[in-house]
């Protein structure tokens, strides 16, 4: 199975710089209700590389999480606590003026709706033409000395061959095009394509495939997979399906009610879970071809501006102990980079 | 047991695409063409396909709130498909619907109580003094508490929503109910529950479903019996089980193999197919799926397939599902396309 | 948590429906307060307040009640500003202070009789016209479209000239060129919620298009139709006011604030207070409606 989906990392993860490093992220909205605790101590690294999953469902915060990397969060009525580390600046202190240089040119983001993240009145050409002007001049100016053509065809043939590594064809015809006259499929690949121009170290895809057919998906998941190996991408992967998380990730973070509960390499979250909540989460996953009863954790999750104290997961949990009502659990570390925040493993 | 609920026989449902000015049609969306389907009393049958192949609009079709160019739609017997609006009542009860997005079809304006009531009126078997009562039972049957009648949708999760609209179905006293991608927008824990729900209630009244989604991994749980569309037509029906085990059709096959299983060590790599979906507007000829098709030959470009049985309640539209059935190409489904 | 609902008194439904109620109470009053901490929003309620108090006090609040509704006064013509008369007197020596609080009265008034008479038309056909997309709706359609494509002072001068000049016939004629801004509203809004699956879910249970278009269309549509009425308010006091001060609206001796800006025109460069006094209040009044309404529209967009 030289093919298979894991690419087993070669060396330790622990002996390499991550390449992002989030810290005891807390952030907070202000409701009617009162302030809401969206994210509560959100800790994880993304190591160069590598595709990192971050699972969660509705409300768990992992679309946030992304959000606040790159502050996109408006800043009225919401608190932040935390840092997020880029090398060593810290992306929520850090300037306006600096935070742009660093957005879509060393991490960019790839969302859910592709065609509604796309400039509905530039052709799809014009806007490639931008970036590519933006972030490529040297190579502009490289190929112009080398074949004696135009500004604009050397624009011209660095988009085709950019849109080429995302696997479109027909590009001549496509570049002419208006983002709501290509499919969901090809919009999502130039999109991603979009992404990739300036060679940013960390992609950050949030649902990139959930409004995708799964016969699209499989392509996108398979070219995002790909980049990663080829272009030395690090890609947070936001997803709420742990098939995806299965197929294409080498490390996959759960969410739930704003906490990370567990962080592991693929294949042992997926043999062995230690946390109650991931354990309940994959047994409400329906599998192809494996007709067990579906089972579901009983409960809803809860509500954030009044959350449960101690472990947030403890009212629905068959195993919480009188611990669980009391304290926050914190994260342990396990063999293995196996990390979990649960009393159970608690010696 | 075994009668048909419902059975279509030949439908069409086309809508006008690009207007001239007179308002004549240029050329026609060919959502939904010659379905025949029947769908057995107290089964859940599944409809699968790719978005804008056309399995919601047969859906709507059958309730009649698409509109419907030819065809018979023959519910217990009575042919409903060319019953105007008025004379559709008495039938709209026993058939309901529920939806994708249960916040979209909830009225943000109105309490629980009231979205209940609309229903119940067409209940005959329901006095309008009794309301109030059959709600809160309504609401027990789904697992929500009395108190959440006089809330308004925007208070509950997405999942106490879905909940809502399918007491609301249930009020009418129906014998058919449509699921139209009425988990997709689930996570999947309330997935669990909100399909656990739905079993527990067909058995409770005996209900007969048609669970539209296009998520494959879901059918397996929830049906009886599953469709599969493509491109505006039914390409094959099985027994949920031997469809996944043992699929007739090379789409079925390749569709499958693109679902993404949550298990790191099944060592299935997702399966590539290619070529794009179809326009509707512009399908191609003889069989729709043969620009896509490993397997084609030179008469699936001109010769549309016919309805091949393989079982009582199963078929196949290829010409060529004997072969691949024989050679067991589509079965060792392990590997890879 | 699954009790026996049977178990639960009919009585206790009261109960409950109270609790909801306060609760739904509450977060109305949340809305309300973060209305009333925007600085801009609470100035501009409370002049407002102070406007509308004054209009519908008049006769109590203004120094001499019957200079304001246009008795003459000739001994103190063209006073300026002084202890008597707070704000001075015009060419015929009334009371500038009187004059503004009874002529605030016709203004408000006639603006509120426009905005909401409009509405009263543009709303039912903006329902109709949105949810028919056969003929009917299109005749609607193209009857605003025409509407709209005139700028609409230039109609209601047409209108008040042809029907005769007076406050009851400018109002009428500022009606007219009105309504199809509603129709027009509404007609968007009903377009992109019809699409909504509740709507299909009513059209599934059988209910009629009547039914459907005031149960479900009308209370979804209202918001937006309320910001629109309030942002409304200002615009359409200065139309009045402009009707009057080509004399088209209001006749003397009673004066609306347009009548009285052009009636001080004249002297404009020796006795400023006549045109200021009246400009000041309008100017003043139609900028709080613009703000409050756009602060009222920022919160309920906020919530949803």
């Amino acid at each position: 199975m030289e093919n298979s989906v894991i690419n087993k990392k070669s060396e330790p993860a622990s002996s390499v710089e991550p390449v992002l490093q989030v810290k005891d992220l807390n952030l907070a909205f202000n409701t009617p209700r009162g302030q809401a605790k969206i994210l509560e101590g959100v800790n994880f690294d993304l190591f160069p590389r590598e595709i990192l999953a971050l699972v969660g469902e509705t409300g768990s915060g992992k679309s946030v999480t992304a959000k606040s990397i790159l502050n996109l969060i408006p800043e009225r009525s919401r608190e932040t606590r935390g840092q997020v580390l880029f090398g060593v600046k810290d992306l929520l202190t850090i300037s306006g003026k600096e935070l742009g240089t660093i957005r879509g040119n060393r991490i960019s983001m790839v969302f859910q709706n592709p065609q509604s993240s796309i400039n509905p009145v530039f052709t799809l050409g014009e806007q490639i033409s931008r970036l590519i002007r933006l972030y490529l001049s040297a190579k502009i100016n490289d190929l112009k000395f080398k074949t004696q053509c135009s500004q604009k065809q050397a624009v011209e043939s660095i988009a085709r061959e950019k849109l080429n590594e995302v696997g479109l064809t027909d590009i001549k015809r496509m570049l002419k095009l208006y983002a709501s006259e290509v499919s969901g499929g090809m919009a999502q690949r130039y999109r991603i394509a979009l992404a990739l121009i300036s060679s940013p170290e960390i992609l950050i895809a949030d649902e990139a495939t959930s409004a995708l057919d799964v016969t699209v998906q499989a392509h996108i998941l398979k070219l995002m997979k790909d980049l990663c190996k080829n272009k030395r991408t690090a890609i947070l992967f936001i997803t709420h399906d742990l098939g995806i998380a299965a197929q294409i990730c080498d490390r996959v973070a759960v969410m739930y009610a704003g906490r990370i509960v567990e962080v592991a390499e693929t294949k042992k979250i997926f043999k062995n879970p230690l946390h109650p909540y991931t354990r309940g989460l994959l047994k409400a996953v329906p599998k192809l071809g494996k007709n067990k009863p579906l089972s579901f954790v009983p409960g809803i999750i809860p509500d954030l501006v009044s959350p449960p104290r101690g472990c947030r997961f403890h009212s629905r949990c068959d195993q919480a102990m009188d611990i669980c009502h009391k304290q926050k659990p914190e994260s342990l570390k396990l063999e293995d980079n196996h990390n979990v925040s649960c009393f159970l493993y608690k010696e | 047991m075994n009668e048909s609920l419902i059975s279509l026989e030949q439908i069409n449902t086309w809508f006008p695409n690009n207007k001239s000015l007179l308002g004549k049609p240029r050329s026609w969306i060919k959502a939904v063409s010659d379905v025949s389907l029947n769908i057995i009393e107290g089964e859940c049958l599944g409809l699968v396909g790719e978005s804008g192949c056309g399995k919601s609009t047969l859906g709507r079709a059958i309730l009649r709130l698409a509109p419907l160019s030819s065809g018979e739609i023959r519910f217990m017997g009575d042919d409903i498909g060319k019953l105007d609006n008025k004379w559709l009542k008495p039938y709209r009860a026993k058939m309901q619907m529920v939806f994708q997005d249960p916040k979209a079809s909830l009225n943000p304006k109105m309490t629980i109580f009231k979205i209940l009531s609309e229903a119940l009126a067409l209940n005959l078997r329901v006095e309008k003094e009794n309301y109030l009562e059959q709600s809160v039972k309504l609401l027990d049957l789904v697992d929500l508490r009395p108190e959440h009648i006089y809330r308004y949708p925007h208070e509950f999760s997405g999942g106490q929503q879905q909940r809502i609209c399918i007491a609301r179905a249930l009020a009418t006293d129906p014998k058919f109910i449509v699921f139209d991608e009425a988990t997709s927008a689930l996570d999947v824990s309330v997935q669990a529950q909100v399909i656990s729900l739905m079993r527990e209630l067909q058995d409770k009244f005996n209900l007969t479903y048609l669970f539209i989604s296009h998520d494959l991994s879901i059918m397996e749980y929830v049906c009886t019996r599953v469709a599969v569309m493509y491109a505006g037509q039914i390409i094959e029906v099985q027994d949920a089980g031997s469809l996944f085990d043992a699929p007739r059709h090379p789409y079925t096959k390749a569709l499958k193999n693109a679902v993404p299983i949550a298990d790191p060590e099944s060592g299935k790599e997702l399966g590539i197919l290619k070529g794009e979906v179809p326009k509707l507007s512009d399908p191609p000829t003889g069989c729709h799926f043969h620009p896509r098709c490993n397997y084609k030959e030179d008469i699936c470009s001109k010769k549309s397939p016919l309805v091949c049985k393989t079982g009582e309640n199963s078929w196949v539209r290829c010409h060529f599902h004997e072969k691949l059935w024989k050679q067991g190409i589509l079965i060792n489904s392990k590997e890879s396309l | 948590m699954k009790d026996n609902p049977m178990a639960v008194q009919t009585d206790s439904y009261d109960i409950m429906a109270q609790k909801v109620i306060q609760e739904h109470r509450k977060v109305k009053w949340f809305q309300l307060r973060r209305l009333l901490k925007r600085r801009a929003a609470f100035l501009s309620l409370i002049i407002l307040v102070l406007a509308l108090a004054a209009a519908v006090f008049a006769p109590w609040i203004a120094p001499y009640p019957e200079q304001g509704q246009g008795a003459v006064n000739l001994e103190h013509r063209l006073q300026p500003p002084s202890s008597n008369y707070v704000l001075g007197t015009d060419v015929y020596g009334r009371d500038m202070l009187s004059r503004v609080i009874w002529g605030g009265r016709i203004s408000l008034f006639g603006g509120a009789c426009i905005v909401f008479f409009a509405a009263f038309i543009g709303v039912p056909l903006g329902l109709w016209a949105g949810y028919n997309e056969g003929i009917s709706g299109a005749v609607i359609s193209r009857i605003v479209e025409l509407f709209l494509s005139f700028p609409s002072t230039l109609i209601a001068m047409a209108i008040s000239i042809l029907i005769g000049a007076g406050w009851f016939t400018a109002i009428i004629a500022l009606i007219i060129p009105w309504w199809p801004w509603y129709t027009r509203l509404v007609q968007g809004e009903v377009l992109s919620i019809k699409q909504m699956l509740y709507v299909e879910a009513a059209q599934m249970l059988g209910y009629g298009k009547l039914y459907i278009i005031f149960r479900h269309l009308l209370p979804n549509i209202m918001t937006p139709v309320m910001v629109m009425i309030l942002l409304d308010l200002g615009p359409a006091i200065i139309a009045i006011g402009l009707l009057s001060f080509i004399g088209l609206g209001t006749q003397p001796p009673m004066a609306d604030w347009g009548l009285m800006v052009w009636e001080g025109a004249p002297n404009i460069l020796s006795e400023w207070w006549i045109s200021i006094v009246p400009g000041c209040a309008m100017f003043m009044v139609v900028i709080a409606f613009n703000i409050f309404g756009d602060a009222l529209k920022d919160i309920l967009d906020s919530n949803g």
